[in-house]
Formats: C-alpha cells, structure tokens, sequence
C-alpha cells in the first residue's frame, strides 16, 4: 500500500497564478501598462542580445530588479528549478545539432557529424542565460504585479486596436473570468477527487511511464469538471445579462490609470538599456 | 392603490424538450407588485417559481400574456436595458454571479454596461459596498470571500446601478444559517428604504419577513396574501409540501392545548410576547 501524502488532494495550495507580493516596493506602484511595455521591451532586448557581456550585464539588471521591487530573489530561482532539465535539453541539442548555424571560432571538436565550435559554445550558455533573464523578468513582473492590473493593463494597451474592430473589451473580459474561475474549479476539482477517492478511484497511482493508464486515471474527473463548467458558464451568462451586459455596445470605464513622470523615466530608462545593449559592441 | 411596478398579466410558459416534448411550466398567471412591496414566492421544487422570477427583467419572455415593469413590456428588446436597470436580479448560486477579480471591479461591472461616467463610478461604488458592509473587502479577490459575503457583492454589484427592484431567485439556499441571516438583514434594510423585493425561496423563515406571499403550484397560484394569514392554511401547505415556519407550527399545537394562547403567530419574538402576556394575566412571573 502506497502511502498518500496528505496534501495530494490540496489542489488550491499549488495555484500560482497571480502569486502576487505586495511589497509597496517603487516597482510595485508603477502604472501596469508601462510596467508591461518596458517588460515587453526588456524581453525583446534579451531575446536578441548575443554578447556574453550584454547576457551578463542584463542578467544583473534582472538581479537588481528584484532588489528594487524588495521581492527576495529565492522566489525568481524557484521559478528557474522546473526550467532546468529543458535549460539543459536545449543546451545539449544546440551543442550538437546547431554546428551548421554556428560554424564559426575555433573549432574545439570535430568528430563524425559533432562540430563544438567557439560559436555553438557561445550558442548554448548565451541561451541558457537568456532563460534565466527571461524568467527571473517575467517573475518581477508577476510578483509585483496583480492579476487585475495586468489584465486591465493589457486592456488599455490594446484599446487602439478598437479602431481595426478588434474586440478589446471582450478579449480582456476572457481572460480575467478565465482567472477568476481558476480557484472555484480547482476547489470544485478538489471536490471531485476526494469523493471519486472514497468510492475507490485512485489518483497518480501508476507509475509515471504509465502514461495511458494515467491519463485514463483523470477521465472520471474531467468529464464531470466539464460538466460543472458548461452549468456555471450559463449561470454566468444570465446574471451577466440581468445587469446589462450586452456584447459589442459602447462601455465605460472604472479603472482608469494615470502615468507618473516616474513611469516615463523607468520607460526612458529601459529603452536606454535595451539600445545600449544591442547597439554596443561588447568584445565579447 | 398606487400604480403597480410590476404587472403580470396572464402570461404562460413552457420549455421545449428535443424539440418535439413540451412542459409546461406557467399557465395563465396573472399578479401586481406595488412600489415598496416585499413579496416572497413560494413553491416546492418544480412549481416553476424560478421561471416565474426569470421573467421580471426579461432573462424569459413569456409565450402569452405580458408582464410591464413601471409600464415598459418585458416583450420589447429595445426597452431591455432600460427593465434590467430598473430590475436587478440575484441568483442562487454565489460562485456564478461574480465576473471580476476583485470585489471593486465586479461591482463597477454593472456600471461599466450601462455607461455611467468614471467620474460618478467611485460614488456608487462606495454606496453599494457601504450598503451590504462589504467596503472592507472591495480590494479583495472573490475566492477568499465566504459565501454569504459573495451573495453581498453579488447585491452590491446590482445596488450600484440603483434599481427600484430587487429580484432574489433562491439567494441564500446555498448559504450557511450566518450568511442568510446577513443577506436577510441586508434585505430588510433596503426594503425599509423603499426598495421592492420579490424573493423567491423555499426558507419558510424568510417567508415571514416579507408582507405578501404568493404561493406557487403546477405553474399556477394557489395562495396568495400575508404571511401570517397563509400560515393559517396548514394543511393545504401541507399537501402542497409546504413547511410552516418553526414559531407558527409551535403557536398552533399550544394553541390546540389552550384555546387563549393565539394560533397565528409567526415570529419567534411574538411566541415569547404570547407566553409573557398569558403568564402575566394568570399571575405567573416569567423572566
């Protein structure tokens, strides 16, 4: 007999949307949508970024950004532990498959169709680096960030695309139901577990290669869930209606945010960093 | 009389089952609501109550008859907006009502619908949250609210828009006894404000509140009056599967004991008054 942990049914614990951490911190009380823009183009930077000098400066810059936020930077290393094992995929495939790409340096090793170039080197610790960049932003952004501001940021952001009948307002009303509902079904999948579990199912039991068998393990689970999702999703609709919603019609707006000189300097300040990191030629 | 604000007149419905099946739900049910009334609607499973509810802001549309809220028919989609402005409608379950993640924003989302200037929004917000005594929470997420405290939000979403009528479908059957005493409070409150309310419910306690109940059956009225002279139909409620509240039952059986104790109480306070009235008269001290 297997033993089961306790929390194995605790499925709202391990929610981590919207882990937010008020910290009050300068960061925190950026407005979202400048938050967004200079997140948008500190990732674009990195992502092009192919300097060993540039990866490293912008890796500190990411360090620093938690400092700033006063968001310990444990939190960002959590969030690189589960992108380890394809940090470390990838790093092996581009050592190996991507010679043609970059054939250029020193060539360290040349054996049957291996090539380890100065350059494929280069190649996979620049990637590797830029992973972590990347998270270590992204988590920044999540933590000092609630969910609200960033959907109602990314809303007042995409507002110029009305003009090319894009449905802005409807777009961001999915995505913040699609967070909202995220608690109540995992506390209504939570539900389901346990009562399938009384009855004798058993849960992620089988050994992990056991893929099929796994998988059929959850069908009890998944088919009652999308049940409950179709009835809550009428139920919505009709109290949505009662208070007048009508799809398409013109709205106000409640939150509305208004950008401090502060917000223009940190957006200045981004850009700068992005062309210096781009634009300068860093030996290496 | 003053002008009713809800007029039912004759209406039926019916639900098409695959097509071909159909159940009637409503036949020929005709009713006034006055301004200021609190009117609760009755009926055991099935009676078709919840449908009857369903029409007031047109959410249904009834195949004969008609129904006007202050004299705009429900039938008319360009007077909609208008009737579910004037008519605001809380549902039965608390989860399903709240589309924001934050308490603040779902209130706003009334307002947002039907234009109201961001400059008046913080107001009304205010008002609404300070009316149910949720203003606390208005920077909460949803999910850490218990459930009486989402039906409140859910009340608040729909004060914001100040409507004239507030219409419950079985508000508080999800809710703990805590959390429909709050919504209860919250209820009696604005109806002492002016506000009319349907509530449609199966909580015999809630019945006694409200100063008119219409009682429901096979789509049809059966009862229709004030709390305390329905209660005196025992045994109709009774074939129609109908409690009778825990004060009005006990008011009965003593009465059967002692023909001076009254039979149509229906408040747990009047059962003590009786006591301390007929104890008096009889030169016992009770207290």
């Amino acid at each position: 007999m297997r033993e089961i942990a306790s929390f194995e049914f605790e499925l709202t614990r391990n929610i981590t949307i919207g882990q937010y951490l008020p910290t009050g911190s300068l960061i925190h009380r950026m407005d979202p949508r400048i938050k967004l823009l200079a997140f948008t183009i500190l990732v674009i930077a990195m992502a092009i970024c192919d300097t060993y000098v540039g990866n490293i400066i912008a890796l500190a810059f990411a360090c620093y950004l938690f400092y700033m936020s006063r968001i310990p930077i444990s939190y960002g290393l959590s969030g690189v532990k589960p992108a380890v094992p394809f940090i470390l995929i990838l790093a092996v495939l581009q050592l190996l498959f991507y010679s043609e790409i970059a054939s250029g340096g020193t060539v360290f090793v040349d054996y049957g169709f291996i090539l380890i170039t100065s350059d494929s080197v280069r190649l996979v610790i620049v990637s590797a680096l830029r992973f972590i960049e990347i998270i270590f932003l992204s988590s920044v952004l999540t933590l000092s960030t609630s969910t609200t501001q960033i959907t109602h940021g990314i809303e007042s952001l995409l507002r110029p695309l009305k003009h090319v009948k894009f449905p802005v307002h409807e777009f961001a009303l999915i995505i913040t139901i699609a967070i909202r509902f995220v608690p109540t079904f995992a506390m209504e999948m939570e539900k389901m577990m346990k009562a399938q579990a009384s009855r004798g199912a058993e849960f992620g039991t089988g050994a992990w290669w056991r893929i099929i068998q796994r998988t059929k393990d959850v069908f009890p689970i998944i088919i009652p869930l999308f049940n409950v999702a179709m009835a809550r999703a009428e139920d919505l609709v009709l109290a949505m209606e009662s208070r007048c919603y009508t799809p398409g019609s013109e709205r106000s707006i409640y939150t509305k945010y208004k950008a401090q000189n502060m917000d223009y300097m940190a957006l200045l300040f981004c850009v700068l960093f992005t062309v210096l990191l781009l634009a300068f030629p860093f030996p290496y | 009389m003053s002008q009713p604000f809800i007029q039912v007149e004759g209406i039926s419905f019916e639900y098409t089952i695959n097509n071909h099946k159909t159940v009637p739900v409503l036949e020929n049910v005709s009713f006034d609501v006055h301004p200021g009334e609190y009117v609760t609607i009755i009926g055991h499973n099935g009676s078709g109550k919840s449908t009857l509810s369903k029409h007031f802001n047109g959410i249904l549309k009834p195949l004969s008859g008609n129904i006007y809220v202050d004299g705009l028919n429900t039938r008319e989609a360009n007077l909609q907006r208008e009737i579910r402005q004037k008519v605001g409608m809380v549902f039965q379950h608390p989860d399903n009502q709240i589309v924001a993640t934050i308490v603040e924003d779902d209130v706003a989302f009334g307002l947002e619908n039907i234009g109201v200037p961001s400059s008046e929004m913080k107001a009304r917000i205010d008002f609404a949250l300070d009316a149910v005594g949720m203003s606390e929470f208005r920077k909460r997420p949803p999910h850490h609210l218990s459930g009486g405290q989402k039906q409140r939000v859910a009340i608040a979403g729909i004060l914001a828009m100040k409507p004239d009528c507030l219409v419950l479908d079985e508000a508080t059957s999800m809710l703990d006894t805590y959390g429909r005493r709050d919504i209860l409070d919250v209820v009696r409150r604005l109806n002492n404000d002016g506000m009319t309310i349907v509530s449609v419910t199966h909580h015999m306690s809630e019945v006694a509140e409200a100063s008119r109940v219409i009682v429901i059956e096979k789509g049809q009225i059966v009862l229709d009056g004030a709390p305390r002279e329905i209660f005196q139909q025992y045994e109709l409620l009774h074939q129609l599967q109908l409690d009778v509240p825990l004060a009005s039952q006990l008011a009965r059986l003593v009465h059967e004991y002692d023909n001076e104790f009254q039979a149509d109480l229906i408040h747990n306070e009047e059962i003590i008054q009786e006591v301390m009235r007929l104890s008096a008269k009889r030169g016992v001290y009770v207290g």
